[in-house]
Protein backbone atom coordinates (compact mmCIF):
# COMPACT_ATOMS: atom_id res chain seq x y z
CA UNK A 1 0.00 0.00 0.00
CA UNK A 2 1.32 3.44 -0.95
CA UNK A 3 2.60 5.52 1.96
CA UNK A 4 1.33 9.00 2.61
CA UNK A 5 3.37 11.93 3.94
CA UNK A 6 2.45 13.74 7.14
CA UNK A 7 2.91 17.48 6.45
CA UNK A 8 3.67 18.08 10.14
CA UNK A 9 6.39 15.56 11.04
CA UNK A 10 7.39 14.80 7.42
CA UNK A 11 7.20 11.06 8.06
CA UNK A 12 5.43 8.84 5.50
CA UNK A 13 3.06 6.26 6.94
CA UNK A 14 0.73 3.59 5.62
CA UNK A 15 -2.88 4.65 5.69
CA UNK A 16 -4.89 1.49 6.14
CA UNK A 17 -8.30 3.20 6.26
CA UNK A 18 -10.43 3.71 3.21
CA UNK A 19 -9.49 6.94 1.40
CA UNK A 20 -12.24 9.55 1.07
CA UNK A 21 -12.05 13.22 0.10
CA UNK A 22 -11.95 15.47 3.17
CA UNK A 23 -11.65 12.58 5.63
CA UNK A 24 -9.94 13.40 8.94
CA UNK A 25 -6.87 11.30 9.60
CA UNK A 26 -4.50 11.20 12.59
CA UNK A 27 -0.78 10.82 11.93
CA UNK A 28 0.36 7.74 13.89
CA UNK A 29 3.82 9.27 14.37
CA UNK A 30 3.19 12.80 15.67
CA UNK A 31 -0.54 12.72 16.44
CA UNK A 32 -1.41 15.55 14.03
CA UNK A 33 -5.02 15.69 12.92
CA UNK A 34 -5.02 16.06 9.14
CA UNK A 35 -7.46 16.04 6.27
CA UNK A 36 -7.16 13.81 3.23
CA UNK A 37 -7.46 15.17 -0.30
CA UNK A 38 -7.10 13.85 -3.81
CA UNK A 39 -4.67 15.84 -5.94
CA UNK A 40 -4.37 14.49 -9.48
CA UNK A 41 -3.76 10.76 -9.12
CA UNK A 42 -2.41 10.95 -5.59
CA UNK A 43 -3.84 11.31 -2.14
CA UNK A 44 -2.27 13.99 0.05
CA UNK A 45 -2.69 15.12 3.63
CA UNK A 46 -3.17 18.75 4.61
CA UNK A 47 -3.17 20.58 7.92
CA UNK A 48 -6.75 20.76 9.21
CA UNK A 49 -8.73 23.82 8.18
CA UNK A 50 -11.65 22.76 10.34
CA UNK A 51 -9.72 23.37 13.56
CA UNK A 52 -8.59 26.59 15.20
CA UNK A 53 -4.82 26.73 15.91
CA UNK A 54 -5.52 26.03 19.57
CA UNK A 55 -7.73 23.02 18.79
CA UNK A 56 -5.13 21.76 16.34
CA UNK A 57 -2.19 21.81 18.76
CA UNK A 58 -4.23 20.52 21.69
CA UNK A 59 -5.53 17.54 19.69
CA UNK A 60 -2.04 16.84 18.34
CA UNK A 61 -0.29 16.79 21.71
CA UNK A 62 -3.10 14.77 23.34
CA UNK A 63 -2.87 12.18 20.55
CA UNK A 64 0.93 12.02 20.71
CA UNK A 65 0.92 11.62 24.51
CA UNK A 66 -1.70 8.86 24.24
CA UNK A 67 0.26 6.97 21.53
CA UNK A 68 3.47 7.07 23.59
CA UNK A 69 1.96 6.70 27.07
CA UNK A 70 3.30 10.10 28.18
CA UNK A 71 1.52 12.42 30.55
CA UNK A 72 1.19 16.13 31.21
CA UNK A 73 1.52 18.17 34.38
CA UNK A 74 0.87 21.74 35.54
CA UNK A 75 3.28 23.05 32.90
CA UNK A 76 0.91 22.01 30.12
CA UNK A 77 -1.16 25.21 29.98
CA UNK A 78 1.78 27.66 30.03
CA UNK A 79 3.45 25.55 27.32
CA UNK A 80 0.32 25.51 25.15
CA UNK A 81 0.29 29.31 25.53
CA UNK A 82 3.96 29.36 24.44
CA UNK A 83 3.20 27.16 21.43
CA UNK A 84 0.35 29.46 20.42
CA UNK A 85 2.65 32.46 20.77
CA UNK A 86 5.16 30.76 18.46
CA UNK A 87 2.35 30.04 15.98
CA UNK A 88 1.23 33.66 16.09
CA UNK A 89 4.77 35.04 15.62
CA UNK A 90 6.43 32.47 13.36
CA UNK A 91 3.57 30.59 11.69
CA UNK A 92 3.91 27.17 13.30
CA UNK A 93 3.96 25.37 16.64
CA UNK A 94 7.71 25.47 17.26
CA UNK A 95 9.15 24.40 20.63
CA UNK A 96 8.60 27.36 23.00
CA UNK A 97 11.99 26.79 24.66
CA UNK A 98 14.12 26.53 21.51
CA UNK A 99 15.39 29.45 19.48
CA UNK A 100 15.28 27.78 16.07
CA UNK A 101 11.93 27.93 14.33
CA UNK A 102 12.66 25.08 11.94
CA UNK A 103 10.65 22.00 10.84
CA UNK A 104 12.40 19.58 13.24
CA UNK A 105 11.32 21.80 16.15
CA UNK A 106 7.61 21.62 15.35
CA UNK A 107 5.86 20.10 18.36
CA UNK A 108 6.20 17.18 19.00
CA UNK A 109 9.77 17.91 17.92
CA UNK A 110 12.17 15.45 16.30
CA UNK A 111 14.20 15.14 19.51
CA UNK A 112 11.02 14.14 21.38
CA UNK A 113 9.86 11.78 18.64
CA UNK A 114 13.34 10.21 18.71
CA UNK A 115 13.02 9.17 22.35
CA UNK A 116 14.30 12.02 24.55
CA UNK A 117 11.39 11.50 26.95
CA UNK A 118 12.46 7.87 27.54
CA UNK A 119 16.03 9.03 28.12
CA UNK A 120 15.46 12.20 30.19
CA UNK A 121 12.02 11.56 31.66
CA UNK A 122 10.59 14.60 29.85
CA UNK A 123 10.93 16.53 26.63
CA UNK A 124 13.19 19.59 26.73
CA UNK A 125 10.28 22.04 27.09
CA UNK A 126 8.64 19.92 29.83
CA UNK A 127 5.39 19.29 27.97
CA UNK A 128 5.60 15.49 27.67
CA UNK A 129 6.58 13.46 30.75
CA UNK A 130 7.30 9.78 31.07
CA UNK B 1 27.75 37.93 45.66
CA UNK B 2 28.01 35.91 42.45
CA UNK B 3 26.81 37.39 39.21
CA UNK B 4 23.71 35.76 37.76
CA UNK B 5 22.88 35.84 34.08
CA UNK B 6 19.67 34.32 32.71
CA UNK B 7 19.36 33.68 28.99
CA UNK B 8 15.66 33.24 28.24
CA UNK B 9 13.01 33.11 25.54
CA UNK B 10 9.82 35.12 25.93
CA UNK B 11 7.74 32.03 24.96
CA UNK B 12 9.35 29.65 27.47
CA UNK B 13 7.50 28.99 30.77
CA UNK B 14 10.56 27.58 32.57
CA UNK B 15 12.42 30.78 31.69
CA UNK B 16 9.64 32.75 33.39
CA UNK B 17 9.90 30.48 36.44
CA UNK B 18 13.66 31.10 36.59
CA UNK B 19 13.04 34.87 36.44
CA UNK B 20 10.49 34.58 39.24
CA UNK B 21 12.89 32.48 41.33
CA UNK B 22 15.45 35.31 41.43
CA UNK B 23 12.86 38.08 41.76
CA UNK B 24 11.01 36.53 44.73
CA UNK B 25 14.29 36.00 46.57
CA UNK B 26 15.60 39.47 45.76
CA UNK B 27 18.66 37.99 44.08
CA UNK B 28 20.10 40.51 41.63
CA UNK B 29 20.29 39.05 38.13
CA UNK B 30 20.69 40.12 34.55
CA UNK B 31 18.48 38.63 31.94
CA UNK B 32 17.80 38.76 28.26
CA UNK B 33 14.89 37.44 26.20
CA UNK B 34 17.01 36.30 23.30
CA UNK B 35 14.12 35.93 20.85
CA UNK B 36 13.23 39.61 21.27
CA UNK B 37 16.69 40.91 20.35
CA UNK B 38 17.47 42.51 17.00
CA UNK B 39 18.68 39.88 14.46
CA UNK B 40 22.41 40.62 14.68
CA UNK B 41 22.43 40.80 18.47
CA UNK B 42 20.23 37.71 18.63
CA UNK B 43 22.62 35.60 16.55
CA UNK B 44 25.62 36.76 18.62
CA UNK B 45 23.83 35.90 21.86
CA UNK B 46 22.63 32.50 20.59
CA UNK B 47 26.23 31.69 19.55
CA UNK B 48 27.38 32.57 23.04
CA UNK B 49 24.64 30.43 24.63
CA UNK B 50 25.59 27.55 22.36
CA UNK B 51 29.26 27.89 23.30
CA UNK B 52 28.59 27.80 27.04
CA UNK B 53 25.74 25.26 27.08
CA UNK B 54 26.22 23.20 23.94
CA UNK B 55 22.57 23.80 23.01
CA UNK B 56 20.26 26.28 21.36
CA UNK B 57 17.58 25.70 23.98
CA UNK B 58 16.55 27.72 27.03
CA UNK B 59 16.73 28.71 29.84
CA UNK B 60 20.47 28.86 30.34
CA UNK B 61 21.53 30.26 33.69
CA UNK B 62 25.08 31.29 34.50
CA UNK B 63 25.87 31.70 38.20
CA UNK B 64 29.50 32.68 38.72
CA UNK B 65 31.33 29.98 36.76
CA UNK B 66 28.47 27.48 36.81
CA UNK B 67 26.31 26.97 33.75
CA UNK B 68 22.87 25.47 34.31
CA UNK B 69 20.90 24.32 31.29
CA UNK B 70 17.17 24.20 31.98
CA UNK B 71 15.34 25.29 35.12
CA UNK B 72 16.69 23.26 38.03
CA UNK B 73 16.01 24.91 41.40
CA UNK B 74 18.28 22.58 43.30
CA UNK B 75 21.25 23.29 41.05
CA UNK B 76 20.53 27.03 41.15
CA UNK B 77 20.48 26.99 44.96
CA UNK B 78 23.70 24.97 45.08
CA UNK B 79 25.43 27.27 42.61
CA UNK B 80 24.40 30.32 44.64
CA UNK B 81 25.80 28.74 47.83
CA UNK B 82 29.12 27.47 46.45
Amino acid sequence: MEKILCPVCQVAFTLKEEREEGKHVTCPVCGAVLSLHKEGDSWVLHRPLHLTPEEEIRQRIENFARFRGYHFNEMKEPLVAGLLKKYERYGDFYCPCKIDNIPENVCPCLETRSGSVEKDGRCHCGLFWK
Amino acid sequence: MKTVMLYALSTCPFCKMAKKFFETRNIPFNHVDVDLLEPEEKEKTVQKVQEISGRRAFPVIVIGETVIVGYDELRIKEALKE
